[in-house]
């Protein structure tokens, strides 16, 4: 019978083939019932509605601690909350940031699905951030508050410096949604640098860079946050407009630069006079030469990028199957890779893949226009803003970087004297020892 | 107070709050159409966000085993007893040509022992996996679709899977074999077929 078997499987071997039902259904004899095996369904409802009603109500609370209570401790709280639930026990997916992907890609393809929550992830910090400022990275996202946990203190770089690296995060942006849009990969998911802290395991190579990170924003204020994030980016277009300004006192300004210092994302602006040395003529000259350059310069953004849209096309599986496939055809003698091996076991068809190949590029040159265009726009926009000078009379938040961290709220001494001081301690204490 | 008491009489607003709250109301006007847009979009079918293996599409080269970003992999093999033959030379069970049939680790094709098999009647064994030992490696289900019925397959434990916004073994995946599922199906198993 072994015999027989062994014999039988030999020259079925000899032809490889998939799920076949090469042994008949046993007839048993014994009365044996098939054992009833039941696998674990994922809980989508129940955590899904946890998450969005904690998002809700967490940028609720910072709301209240920054605009109403003025507590950097209710936010650092928050924070906290933010790694342990959303960080580590949620690991991270789905989040606000990555959330980006899913919307463009539902926006541009029919055949992709957006889950309500997801939706929700995403437009719910948006439209927190036009009512009340980027409520969102200060307590709530996981990865901006695990950088605020663990920053001590802030090495200013030099506004020249940050100005230019505060572009990252658009090109960052830009590139999402080419490969969102055109369905190649989701680039935020892989390079994220803190999923693999949260999941104490993962890409080395991201997890060394999310280490280096960290180990950064010791020293320097949110560098994620500040330089990297396209969600913040985002965010920063509606908190510029927002409806409410965050401002550092109830009591009035004394114009004392305490908080600027102490603000980790150097987003409050120091008081300036609105005249300046340079004719007004002068002034209005360069404005209108930097309005023009902006079509220029989104014109040309376009253009560079969406040149480049073959050579960006290979981050798509079935373009870059299709490149391997011309190189194993060109040098036959070259090992083959996985791919290529699978394409040709499952009998694919070149001419059909050539075709969808096609397709995909007309997509990435469509869309690398797209975004090219967009990062090009906002240099030049970036370019302008620089070129206007504003008059302030006291320290103002820049509702666009500020994210919320309440650190203005303890250095500011006008919030001190109904807080906690040593004069104030002092007079508590003599009054106890009277009574 | 002052300074906007005469900032009041000169004009209602000055250009520079009139630019910022009509570019306000734009931002928060494309906010809510494109919210509008999508949310009509995604009350339209359920959403699909659960990642699962086509079993009839797997080519079990072995990636589900190395990339998933856990560290022993959410891949697990899963067995349809009623597609299995009860075979006693089982190819999932035994590697090819081994001399004899018994349990030695030189043997046996699962290289963590996550395969275990009880006799029922003669010639048959019912066949079992310890989920906890696999590893997702697609030996046993390679020895399986190749000699056998092909009732071990691959599944992603759905209650290991992290849900990753985009799984890292599809990405990967030679024959694109992992694919987002709702969560009615998610599991393709291969009794129901």
């Amino acid at each position: 019978m072994r015999k027989t078997l062994t014999i039988l499987i030999g020259i079925i071997y000899s032809f490889q083939a998939f799920a076949v039902a090469r042994f008949p259904k046993p007839d048993f004899t014994s009365g044996y019932q098939y054992p009833n095996i039941v696998h674990s369904a994922p809980y989508e409802l129940f955590w899904n509605i946890l998450d969005v009603v904690l998002l809700v109500g967490m940028m609720g609370l910072v709301v209240w601690a920054a605009y109403r209570k003025r507590s950097r401790t209710i936010i650092l709280s928050m924070s906290l909350v933010s790694v342990l639930y959303f960080g580590f026990f949620r690991s991270g997916c789905v989040c606000s940031v990555g959330s980006i992907q899913n919307v463009v890609t539902a926006a541009v393809s029919s055949d992709y699905h957006l889950p309500w929550y997801v939706l929700l992830v995403f437009l719910l910090p948006i439209v927190f951030a036009l009512l009340f400022g980027r409520v969102f990275c200060s307590g709530v996202c996981p990865l901006g508050a695990l950088q605020e946990l663990v920053n001590v203190r802030n090495f200013r770089l030099s506004r020249a410096v940050s100005a230019t690296l505060t572009m990252i995060p658009w090109v960052y942006l830009a590139f999402t949604i080419l490969y969102a849009a055109t369905r190649s990969q989701f680039l935020i998911c892989r390079l994220d640098p803190f999923i693999g802290i949260f999941r104490l395991g993962g890409d080395l190579g991201v997890m060394s860079f999310g280490i280096v990170l960290l180990v950064m924003s010791l020293f320097i204020g949110r560098p994620f946050c500040q330089f990297l994030c396209p969600y913040g980016a985002l965010l920063s277009v509606f908190s510029a407009l927002s409806w409410k300004k965050l401002e550092m006192t109830d009591k009035g300004c004394i114009n004392c630069a305490l908080c600027s210092v102490s603000c980790p994302v150097d987003a409050i602006r120091p008081p300036q006079d609105s005249k300046t040395n340079e004719e007004r003529k002068k002034g209005v000259k360069r404005i209108i030469l930097f309005a023009l350059l902006l079509p220029v310069f989104t014109l040309a953004g376009s253009v560079l990028v969406g040149s480049q849209s073959d050579a960006l096309s290979l981050a798509h599986k079935d373009v870059y199957l299709y490149e391997m496939l011309l190189r194993q055809e060109a040098q036959p003698e070259l090992e083959e890779p996985l791919e290529v091996e699978t394409f040709h076991a499952l009998g694919g068809d070149m001419e059909e893949l050539k075709a969808k190949v096609d397709g995909i590029r007309s997509d990435y040159s469509f869309y690398a226009y797209l975004v090219g265009a967009l990062i090009g726009f906002v240099i030049g926009f970036k370019l302008l803003k620089l070129s206007l000078k504003r008059g302030r009379k006291t320290y103002e938040i820049d509702m666009a970087r500020c994210t919320l961290c309440g650190k203005c709220f303890n250095y500011c001494p006008q919030n001190q004297s109904t807080r906690y001081t040593i004069s104030n301690r002092k007079t508590i204490k003599n009054e106890k020892t009277i009574s | 107070m002052e300074k906007k008491d005469k900032d009041q009489l000169k004009s209602p607003m000055d250009r520079r709050d009139f630019l910022r709250t009509c570019s306000a109301f734009v931002a928060g006007g494309v906010a809510v159409a494109s919210g509008g847009l999508l949310a009509a979009k995604a009350s339209a079918k359920e959403g699909e966000v659960f990642w699962q293996i086509d079993p009839y599409k797997c080519t079990q080269c072995g990636r589900c085993e190395t990339d998933c970003v856990l560290t022993v992999s959410a891949v697990k093999c899963f067995h349809a007893n009623k597609v299995c033959g009860y075979c006693d030379l089982c190819g999932g069970y035994y590697r090819p040509n081994v001399k004899e049939l018994n349990t030695a680790a030189e043997n046996m094709m699962c290289p963590t022992g996550a395969i275990t098999r009880e006799f029922v009647e003669e010639p048959y064994f019912e066949y079992t996996i310890d989920e906890d030992l696999c590893t997702g490696c697609g030996k046993c289900v390679k020895g399986c679709t190749s000699f056998g019925n092909g009732s071990l397959f691959l599944q992603i434990d759905q209650e290991k899977c992290q849900q990753c916004n985009e799984c890292a073994i599809a990405r990967v995946c030679p024959s694109d074999a992992i694919q987002r599922v709702s969560n009615a199906h998610a599991y393709k198993l291969k009794d129901h077929a």
